[in-house]
């Protein structure tokens, strides 16, 4: 009964997405603003439906409806309330329900607070926005039906899955489900998933809206990125959650003590977010500087393309991962929306091309217009970069029949020079002024920060001399922050001097008179910290492997582990669990007692590795169960990585979220936009 | 006309102008030139192929039932195999990479699970796909793999059992027949127990 109620509210919400789409585009053509009234009504509506949807299938999982196939698939008993309730995007039919709903709170919001302020782009932004909703709602509707039941037909050898029962079928419950994957059994699994889809479904907004300004000839005047500046941000740091939590998943839990390890499916979110990330920063010279235009839209197209080419690849496993994702008969659907969507768009811009017209021209090489010319440049660079090498198995299987992956060693070498040309841009640029930059103010700008870490990275490669290579790296990452730091304290002094301010108000009000500035700055500190993170992993992990009996050690970096024994037990949902307890020592001190250890999942047949490890935050030990003993526990084979400044990573991550903050904050005053401009247009600080 | 442009403050009016003004020889307006959009519309449908051809060949999984597709490996130290010569005897073919983090996850499994199979007619073969020799060697040192190992030559023996990635390992038969595939590590007790299964087998 309930399924049925939410198997009726997605299709009755699909058909609202689809009368939406038509009648805001007919509307929108013939200026008769009644459709797209009508319009409008219709998609705020399908929020609320798929929520019903939503909450019923959340609700079947939590009580365990076996007959219900998605439920008996990736629920069982064994599973905590808490995993039941995340199970809604343990599986593709859910997963696809999930996301259309995401993608339609994202559009009823910005139907109630953009209604009024950009009315000429609404038709086409509902129509946009609600085609790929329609699109997604019907993949749920017609493909991949959460609400499907299990039907038992006579004869037959397996169960059917269908939601009228075919001829002669009786239902069929079992008694227990599968459960979700062993490897989406996690606490990640609350974050991971959520923030992804959150990014990758916000970036329609942004993208709506430049259809919508292509549409409507609009697309010169920079309403759409005006509009949507907020909005991007949304995409953007959710997006940036989800790449930082995925790869802390992995961390916790693939076991091969690592985050990043360039997969296609890590790829694939990294793509979109590299555009976007130029797009977020390339739509500052549209307002400012009315330059850049073409650039922004072929950037924001090219995000969203991205998002949905990422979804696609990995949805259909068409390109070889370690991820092992189901095959799906969503396949040729979603590469004929593909096609349209890519087509469609490039077709429009094309059309429009003329329209967009830079009001200013670059001057100089040193200007701010030049640095940003620049940043979306190597940007661009590395999204192709790492496209190539994923897309290259195919390319190659297509011209000579056989596959050939590129492993990490290619991404490093390729996008490794392209981020620290973008990170030395990063520390540069903001010192720029617009149209020109004199060489001796941005030398009193940043000879401190340089000279600060010059002698910094000279210290340190003192300190370590065996790496050699991690010193450019280093002097690079500690200019970047040094310069930000510097600028931070150069504002925090002007304002003590003019205003006599204490220092912490002084910082305060730096923050809240000039957030997009500062908030800026934390995510550039931000992302310094997660650089440091890769710096660490570059040059300075070690590792080591070995079988070990009871009180034998092994050892690697000033550490030594002492295997003191194995024990044999069972987990609560259906696991057995094998857990290693080992002493970690550095030198004579003992700092802690591990226990990685291997999960076996009976009715799966599948194991999962949970690691132990003791983490401070200079360094990471992780150490890995890899096997024991055939007869008896008297022996265990122990992998050990000592990862030094990984943790930096989850620090900056974090330090980003609190910068976006920052930035996203609303301006104090409605500032006109004439207002603003002459504003920001004053020389940068300082000189 | 150019008065009227300039007291004009509405955005749209001017486009409709300037789209009448146009053939009376006002500046001409930039386009992008034909050549370029038809090389990115070239680009992007021939990016579309590629995915179509990928589609189609997704559809199509790693060889998992008859026979198994007859190999001969050059082990990286100069031993040979040849895997037709293997009938009576169980064949672990285990695909790998020394950049492949997973592999690693397995490599210590499959070296003690040989060790332990190797007098019961057991016949494990690594074979390393896209890889170079360098880093391959330094692996099989690494983990002290004692098996025959060698690479995949123009990946021809990957294309044969049609693999999707690395870790892949395919459990032969003693007749020779493929008894299942594993995709992904390989994790204890799942191969001994696939070993025994197949050591087991019976044919009349």
């Amino acid at each position: 009964m309930l399924a049925d109620i939410g198997l009726f509210a997605v299709v009755i919400a699909f058909l609202l997405a689809v009368y939406a789409t038509f009648a805001s585009f007919y509307g929108g053509r013939k200026e008769c603003p009644a459709w797209v009234e009508s319009a409008r009504n219709a998609a705020i509506l399908v929020f609320p439906l798929l929520t019903i949807s939503v909450v019923i299938l959340v609700y079947l999982l939590y009580t365990l409806d076996f007959s219900i196939a998605y439920v008996a698939d990736v629920s069982s008993q064994a599973m905590s309330p808490f995993l039941r309730v995340t199970a809604l995007w343990g599986g593709q039919q859910g997963s696809v329900l999930f996301w259309a709903w995401m993608m339609s709170g994202f559009v009823m919001v910005v139907l109630l607070r953009n209604w009024q302020r950009n009315r000429e782009l609404m038709p086409y932004v509902i129509a946009v926005s609600m085609l790929t909703t329609a699109f997604f709602i019907g993949l749920v509707v017609f493909i991949t039906n959460p609400f499907a039941r299990l039907w038992l037909v006579p004869g037959a050898q397996e169960l059917t899955i269908a939601i009228f029962p075919p001829a002669s079928a009786m239902p069929y419950v079992p008694k227990d489900g599968g459960g979700l994957n062993p490897l989406l059994r996690h606490f990640g699994m609350i974050g991971h998933p959520p923030t992804t889809y959150l990014g990758f479904t916000g970036f329609v907004i942004p993208f709506a809206f430049a259809i919508a300004a292509l549409i409507t000839r609009k697309v010169n005047d920079d309403e759409w990125i005006r509009a949507t500046r907020r909005w991007t941000l949304v995409a953007w740091i959710f997006l940036t959650i989800g790449l930082v939590l995925g790869g802390r998943w992995a961390y916790d839990v693939l076991g091969w003590g690592g985050f990043w390890g360039w997969d296609p499916v890590e790829n694939a979110m990294l793509m979109p977010w590299l555009t976007g990330t130029a797009f977020l920063h390339s739509v500052m010279m549209a307002e400012k500087r009315g330059m850049l235009k073409k650039w922004n839209i072929v950037l924001i197209i090219l995000t969203y393309s991205l998002s949905l080419f990422g979804t696609f690849i990995t949805r259909t496993g068409i390109i070889g991962s370690v991820h092992a994702f189901a095959k799906s008969a969503m396949g040729p659907v979603f590469f004929l929306f593909i096609g349209i969507t890519f087509l469609g768009s490039m077709s429009l811009l094309f059309s429009r091309w003329h329209l967009l017209k830079s009001e200013h021209e670059v001057e100089s090489f040193a200007s701010r217009e030049a640095a940003f010319l620049l940043q979306n440049m190597l940007f661009l660079a590395i999204t192709f970069a790492v496209f190539w090498g994923t897309v290259f198995p195919m390319i190659s299987e297509l011209i000579n029949g056989t596959k050939i992956t590129v492993g990490p060693p290619y991404f490093k070498m390729v996008t490794g020079p392209l981020f620290g040309a973008l990170v030395l841009l990063m520390s540069l640029a903001p010192f720029f002024a617009w149209r020109k930059q004199g060489v001796r103010s941005l030398m009193r700008a940043l000879l401190v920060p340089l000279i600060g870490s010059i002698i910094i990275s000279i210290i340190w490669g003192y300190l370590h001399r065996m790496h050699p290579n991690s010193i450019f790296a280093l002097w690079l990452a500690s200019f970047v922050t040094m310069a930000i730091l510097y600028e931070f304290w150069r504002g925090i002094r002007a304002r003590m001097a003019t205003r006599s301010e204490n220092p912490l108000l002084a910082l305060v009000n730096l923050l809240r008179r000039n957030h997009r500035r500062y908030g800026g700055y934390i995510i550039h500190l931000g992302v310094m910290m997660v650089a440091l993170g890769f710096i660490g992993e570059a040059y300075f992990k070690q590792e080591t492997q070995g079988t070990v009996g009871v009180g034998e050690s092994l050892a690697v970096g000033g550490y030594t582990l002492r295997f003191d024994g194995l024990r044999d037990y069972s987990g609560s949902d259906g696991r057995e669990i094998i857990e290693a307890s080992t002493s970690l020592f550095k030198g004579d001190q003992l700092i802690r007692v591990l226990q990685p250890r291997r999960d076996y999942f009976i009715v799966q047949e599948q194991p999962s590795t949970i690691p132990g490890v003791y983490s401070t935050p200079g360094k990471d030990v992780y150490v890995l169960l890899v096997g024991w003993g055939e007869n008896g526990i008297n022996n265990a084979t122990f992998k050990i990585y000592v990862n030094p400044l990984i943790n930096w990573v989850w620090i900056g991550a974090l330090f980003m979220v609190f910068g976006t903050l920052i930035a996203a904050l609303p301006s104090g005053r409605q500032e006109g936009s004439y207002a603003l401009k002459a504003v920001e247009l004053q020389p940068v600080p300082g000189d | 006309m150019n008065l009227l442009r300039i007291s004009l403050r509405n955005n749209f009016m001017i486009e409709q102008l300037e789209s009448i003004a146009q053939p009376i020889g006002t500046p001409k307006v930039r386009r992008l030139g034909q050549d370029g959009q038809v090389i990115a519309f070239a680009l992007v449908i021939l990016l579309l192929g590629l995915l179509a051809f990928g589609l189609v060949k997704a559809n199509t999984g790693p060889r998992e039932k008859g026979m198994a597709p007859d190999f001969t490996i050059t082990g990286f130290d100069g031993r040979t195999a040849k895997l037709s010569e293997l009938h009576g005897q169980v064949v672990i073919v285990n695909f790998w990479a020394s950049w492949c983090p997973p592999c690693r996850d397995e490599a210590a499994y499959l070296e003690q699970t040989w060790r332990k199979y190797q007098d019961q007619g057991v016949v494990f073969i690594g074979v390393d796909w896209v890889d170079t020799n360098k880093e391959a060697l330094a692996y099989i040192k690494e983990f002290d793999i004692t098996y025959i190992n060698g690479p995949d030559t123009g990946t021809r023996i990957a294309d044969a059992y049609r693999i999707k990635g690395v870790p892949e390992t395919f459990f032969v038969a003693k007749n020779g027949e493929l008894r299942g595939v594993k995709i992904g590590p390989l994790q204890s007790p799942e191969l001994d127990e696939k070993i025994e299964e197949l050591l087991q087998e019976v044919y009349p």
